[in-house]
C-alpha cells in the first residue's frame, strides 16, 4: 500500500466526524513471517497480513473510541457511528485533546528491506542453523521446544482533525530458542532471544548457544536453606523488574494514584548508580519511531538520573492534566486500543564494571538467572514474590545451580538497594538492562 | 442466531480448502471469525473509556507430515481466502493432496442459554453497573480507598469452521466479564483487592455476580490488607479453600497434561500414563461443557464437539488433553481441546474448565484437623515450568491457621512447589467446589479458562512471604 493511500483512508473516515467534534484516525498494516523448526524440520510456517483502523472522537469533551478491520465505505461508516455513540456514554473531561502537528524525528533507520527481499528458504535455514548451534553447544541438550525466526513489517499512518498527518514504515527481526537439557534424570529449561532492526545483525547462532548454556548450567539444581544473601540479577531478570517499574513512571499512573513515584520529583528514589531512560529515538532500538501512536515526535526522556526522579512519561492527555508536554510516549497495543502512556525503549544505563567484577568480592551470594511469576508482582504496591532459579556465588565465583526458592520484596527497596551496575546492557524487546548487584535479600527455600 | 453478521458460502470454503491442498498436504482447515467487542472502563469515579469494535478475519491451515503451514487475512472475499490458501499450499507440498471434500453440518449437541444478549443491552445499563461498583467500593472506607478501577467487557464471536475431513461448524460464542480492582493506602503503604467474574454468558452474568458486591468484597480485602501482618516464610501445611479458585490445579498439573507438551517431551507427566501421579483422593476433570463457565464452549476451535475429559482418576493418570494435530500423532481422536485466540493463531492444545472433583469432608473439619499452617482463601495468578513441574502462584487472601482455627490475615504470601509432588501430598479433600476465571497465556495466545477445586489440605508447601497481594488475574505458562 502506498503512504498516500493510507492517508486517503484516514481522510475519508475523518470526513465522517460530526461538525463540532474532533477526530483522530490511526491505521496499521502488518505483514508477518513466523518460522518454527524442530529436529531439523519446519514445524510451523506462518505468513500473514492484517490491517485495521482505530478512530477516536472527542465531542463535547467526551472521548469515544471504536475500531474495525473493515476498511470499506460501510466499515468506516460503522466505526464512525460507534465512536460517536461511545463518546456520548463517556464522562466529559476538559483535558481531552489531540496533538498539534510537529516535525517527526528524522534520520532513524527503521526499515531493512531484507524483510521482503531475503527469501523464506534462507530464513528457514537460519532457524535450522540456530537449532543445530544449540545442539552442538552441549550434548546434554535433549529437546528443542522451539527454534523460531520471526520478522514483521508495519505501516503506520495517523491523522487528526487538526492538520496532523504522519506516516512511516518499519521492520524488525527476531529469533529465539527454548530448549531442555537433561542429565542424570534431571531436566532443566533454557531460553534465549535476540531482536534487531537489521536482518544482518540478528545473532541466531549465539541465541542457540546461549539457550543451551542456560539450561545446562541449571542441571542438578536444588533448593537452598532459607537465608539472606547478596543477590545479583542477570539482564533478563533485571529487565523483568524494570517491566514492573516502568508503568509507575507514567503520567497515567501518577494521575490515577497508583504510582509509587507520585509526588517525588527531585527526590532520591533509587541508588546513585541508577539512571533510567526512555528513548524513542534510540539508534537500533526495536521500539524506535519518528512519532508515537498519536503522531507526536518521540524523544529521549531521563526519568531517574543518578537515583533522583526527574519526571514521568507522558502522552498528550497526561501532559495536559499534569501541565507539561507530551514526551512522545502515547503508545497503543494495536489499532484496537487507544494511545495510553507506555514505554518505547526503556533501559537502565550500564555501568563500567564487568559482570564478573560484581561478584569477585562476595564470599557468598546468589545470581538469579530466571524468575517464575514476575507477572504476578503488583505494579501498584511494588510488592513481588517470585520463584527464582540461578547459581550460588561462593568465594567470588559461580558455584552450584539453585532452583525452587522464592525471593520477595518491594521493587522500590530493590531500586534503592542496587549496589552496583555492570556494563553488559542488553535489550529484550523494548526493555534494556545490565546485570545488577542488590544488597541482601531474603530467600525462602527449605 | 440473532444479529448474525458472518456468512460464508460453503462452496467458497470448499474451494479454499482444495486450494490449500493443491500441492499436497494431508489435512487443511479454515477458521472464519467475526468478533465484536464492547468495553467500558471506569477510574477516578468517572467513565473514562467506552470502546467497541469489529474484527473480521480468516485463518487457513494445511498440515503435511509434521509441518503446519498457516496464513491469515482480514479479506473475506473469494480472492482473499484463496490467496491465503495458496500461501499455505506453497509450504505444504507432497503427501495426499487434493481430493473431493464434502462438507457436512454439525449441529450443537449442547445448548448454552444466553438470557440477555450483550448487543441488545443499552450501553447506559453497562456504564450504570460499572458506576454502581465504584460507589460500593468507595462506601467501604471513604478515607483509605484511593482508587477504584472497574472494567466491563463483552464479546460476541461468530465462527465458521470447516476442514478437509468434511467437518463444518457454525457457532456463536458470547462471553461477558467484569473486573474490579481497588487500591487502599495508609501512609506509604498501598494494598489492592481484586475481584473478577466471567462466563460464557450474556449480561445476566451481572445479576448472578453483582459488580457492586464484587466491589465491596475487593474493597474490604484491600483495606484489611493494610493492617495485615507479613506472611511467614518457609515450609508449612497449607489448606486451600474451595472458594480460592483453581489456579493451583491449572498450574500444578493442567499444563503438564496438554498433549502438545507431552509429545514434545516437555511434561513431567509424559511417561506416566496409568501411574499414580496424585493422592488417591484426587480426581481431575476438564469439562468444556459446563453451562456458563468462562472456559466453556460447544465446539473447540477446530470444530470438535466438547466433552468432559477425566484426566486423573483417584490419583491415577488416565488421559491427556488433545487437539487435532497431537491426536493425529497419537493415532487417536481429539477430545476437543484445540483452541486459538483468534483467526491470527493456529490452534494448540488448551485447557477449558479444569477442576479437582469434590470429596466428602466438611471444609471446617479440614481446617480443624490441619491444626496450624496457612489458609488460602483467594488465589492470584501463577506460572509453571512444565518440564520440571515447578510452579508458583500468589495468595491474594491468606490467613494463619492456629489451633485448628482461622487466625489473622497475612499479606504477601506466595506458594511455590512442584506439581506431582504437591498433588501426592493432598491429605484431605472437601465437599465444596469453587470456581475461578482467568485468561491463560501459552505460546503468545490468550484464551478464557475456568478452574475450580474443593477445600484441600496439603501436608507441606514452601510459602514465600513478606510481600503484598493480588496483582493481575492472568495465568501464564512459562
Amino acid at each position: 500500500m502506498k503512504e498516500e493511500d493510507n492517508l486517503l483512508i484516514l481522510a475519508g473516515v475523518l470526513d465522517l466526524v460530526e461538525a463540532g467534534a474532533q477526530g483522530e484516525a490511526y491505521l496499521q498494516r502488518r505483514r508477518r513471517l513466523n518460522i518454527e523448526v524442530r529436529e531439523g524440520r519446519v514445524e510451523t510456517l506462518q505468513q500473514a497480513g492484517d490491517h485495521g483502523l482505530g478512530l477516536r472522537v472527542i465531542n463535547d469533551f467526551r472521548l469515544g473510541f471504536a475500531y474495525t478491520t473493515d476498511l470499506s465505505r460501510e466499515g468506516l461508516a460503522r466505526v464512525a457511528a460507534q465512536a460517536h455513540a461511545n463518546a456520548a456514554a463517556a464522562a466529559p473531561d476538559e483535558y481531552r485533546r489531540f496533538p498539534a502537528p510537529a516535525p517527526p524525528v528524522e534520520g532513524l533507520f527503521l526499515y531493512d528491506d531484507a524483510v521482503r527481499q531475503v527469501p523464506v528458504a534462507e530464513k528457514i535455514d537460519l532457524a535450522l542453523a540456530m537449532e543445530r548451534a544449540a545442539r552442538e553447544e552441549d550434548g546434554r541438550v535433549s529437546i528443542i521446544e522451539s527454534s523460531v525466526y520471526q520478522d514483521e513489517e508495519v505501516e503506520v499512518a495517523v491523522a487528526n482533525s487538526g492538520d496532523l498527518r504522519q506516516t512511516y514504515r518499519s521492520a524488525n527481526f527476531a529469533a529465539y530458542v527454548a530448549l531442555v537439557a537433561s542429565a542424570d534424570g534431571d531436566s532443566q529449561t533454557g531460553f534465549a532471544l535476540d531482536q534487531s532492526l537489521k536482518y544482518g545483525d540478528l545473532k541466531t547462532r549465539e541465541v542457540g548457544r546461549e539457550a543451551a548454556r542456560r539450561a545446562v548450567g541449571q542441571l542438578g539444581a536444588r533448593p537452598v536453606q532459607t537465608r539472606e544473601m547478596v543477590v545479583l540479577l542477570d539482564p533478563y531478570v533485571t529487565g523483568g523488574f524494570l517491566g514492573l517499574v516502568a508503568p509507575a513512571l507514567t503520567g497515567e499512573a501518577v494521575l490515577k494514584g497508583r504510582s509509587l513515584f507520585a509526588g517525588r520529583v527531585g527526590r532520591q528514589v533509587a541508588a546513585e548508580h541508577v539512571t533510567l531512560v526512555d528513548d524513542g529515538t534510540l539508534t537500533g532500538g526495536v521500539s524506535s519511531a519518528p512519532v508515537d501512536d498519536e503522531g507526536v515526535p518521540t524523544s529521549r526522556t531521563v526519568l531517574v538520573e543518578h537515583g533522583r526522579l526527574n519526571g514521568y512519561m507522558h502522552n498528550t492527555y497526561t501532559a495536559a492534566r499534569l501541565g507539561g508536554t507530551s514526551t512522545g510516549n502515547g503508545t497503543r497495543g494495536s489499532f484496537k486500543s487507544t494511545p495510553e502512556t507506555g514505554v518505547t525503549n526503556f533501559y537502565l544505563e550500564p555501568g563500567t564494571a564487568d559482570p564478573a567484577a560484581l561478584m569477585s568480592d562476595l564470599a557468598e551470594g546468589f545470581l538469579v538467572t530466571e524468575v517464575l511469576g514476575m507477572h504476578t508482582a503488583n505494579p501498584i504496591s511494588g510488592d513481588f514474590s517470585v520463584g527464582a532459579t540461578g547459581r550460588l556465588i561462593r568465594n567470588g565465583r559461580l558455584a552450584e545451580p539453585v532452583r525452587g526458592v522464592a525471593i520477595a520484596g518491594n521493587v522500590m527497596d530493590l531500586l534503592l538497594g542496587i549496589e552496583a551496575v555492570a556494563n553488559d546492557l542488553r535489550f529484550i524487546g523494548g526493555i534494556g538492562a545490565p546485570t545488577v548487584r542488590v544488597k541482601r535479600m531474603h530467600l525462602s527455600g527449605h | 442466531m440473532a444479529n448474525k453478521e458472518l456468512t460464508v458460502d460453503k462452496s467458497l470454503l470448499k474451494e479454499a480448502l482444495a486450494a490449500a491442498l493443491a500441492k499436497g498436504g494431508d489435512f487443511a482447515d479454515i477458521f472464519v471469525e467475526n468478533k465484536r467487542t464492547t468495553s467500558v472502563s471506569l477510574e477516578d469515579a468517572r467513565i473514562e473509556r467506552v470502546q467497541s469494535g469489529v474484527d473480521n478475519g480468516a485463518g487457513v491451515r494445511a498440515i503435511q507430515g509434521g509441518t503446519t503451514a498457516y496464513a491469515y487475512t482480514n479479506d473475506l472475499s473469494r480472492e482473499g481466502l484463496v490467496a491465503a490458501a495458496e500461501t499455505v499450499a506453497q509450504a505444504a507440498r507432497g503427501g495426499r493432496g487434493q481430493r473431493s471434500i464434502d462438507l457436512g453440518n454439525l449441529t450443537p449437541h449442547l445448548e448454552f442459554k444466553v438470557e440477555r444478549r450483550p448487543d441488545e443491552v443499552d450501553v447506559a445499563e453497562k456504564t450504570g453497573a460499572v458506576q454502581a461498583a465504584d460507589r460500593a467500593a468507595r462506601a467501604v472506607d471513604r478515607e483509605r480507598i484511593r482508587q477504584v478501577m472497574v472494567g466491563y467487557g463483552d464479546v460476541i464471536q461468530e465462527v465458521v469452521i470447516a476442514n478437509s475431513d468434511g467437518v463444518y461448524v457454525e457457532d456463536e460464542r458470547i462471553r461477558t466479564r467484569v473486573v474490579v480492582q481497588v487500591v487502599a493506602a495508609q501512609g506509604a503503604l498501598m494494598q489492592t483487592g481484586l475481584e473478577t467474574s466471567g462466563g460464557a454468558a450474556g449480561f445476566e452474568l451481572l445479576s448472578l455476580e453483582k459488580p457492586a458486591e464484587m466491589a465491596d468484597k475487593a474493597a474490604r480485602r484491600a483495606v484489611s490488607m493494610l493492617e495485615a501482618g507479613p506472611a511467614p516464610a518457609g515450609r508449612m501445611p497449607v489448606v486451600m479453600a474451595g472458594e480460592a479458585g483453581g489456579t493451583m490445579i491449572h498450574e500444578a498439573c493442567g499444563h503438564g497434561l496438554e498433549a502438545d507438551l507431552v509429545l514434545k517431551g516437555l511434561s513431567v507427566y509424559g511417561e506416566k500414563m496409568g501411574a499414580e501421579v496424585a493422592s488417591p483422593a484426587i480426581t481431575v476433570i476438564d469439562d468444556a461443557t459446563l453451562p456458563g463457565r468462562y472456559g466453556s464452549y460447544r465446539f473447540d476451535d477446530e470444530g470438535t464437539p466438547a466433552e468432559p475429559v477425566v484426566l486423573i482418576e483417584k490419583g491415577r493418570l488416565k488421559d491427556f488433553l488433545f487437539d487435532h494435530f497431537s491426536a493425529q500423532k497419537q493415532r487417536r481422536r481429539s477430545n476437543g481441546h484445540g483452541r486459538r485466540e483468534s483467526y491470527q493463531h493456529k490452534p494448540i492444545t488448551r485447557m477449558a474448565n479444569t477442576y479437582i472433583d469434590r470429596g466428602d469432608m466438611d471444609p471446617d473439619k479440614i481446617i480443624r484437623e490441619t491444626g496450624h499452617g496457612l489458609l488460602v482463601r483467594k488465589m492470584g495468578g501463577g506460572q509453571v515450568n512444565t518440564t520440571t513441574g515447578d510452579f508458583m502462584f500468589e495468595v491474594a487472601e491468606g490467613y494463619l491457621i492456629k489451633d485448628g482455627q482461622r487466625g489473622p490475615l497475612v499479606r504477601g504470601a506466595t506458594l511455590t512447589g512442584n506439581g506431582p509432588d504437591v498433588l501426592k501430598q493432598v491429605t484431605m479433600v472437601g465437599n465444596d467446589l469453587g470456581f475461578g476465571t482467568g485468561t491463560c497465556g501459552k505460546d503468545g495466545q490468550g484464551v478464557p479458562v475456568g478452574d475450580a477445586q474443593p477445600t484441600m489440605a496439603i501436608r507441606e508447601m514452601v510459602v514465600g512471604g513478606v510481600t503484598g497481594a493480588s496483582g493481575s488475574p492472568r495465568i501464564r505458562r512459562l
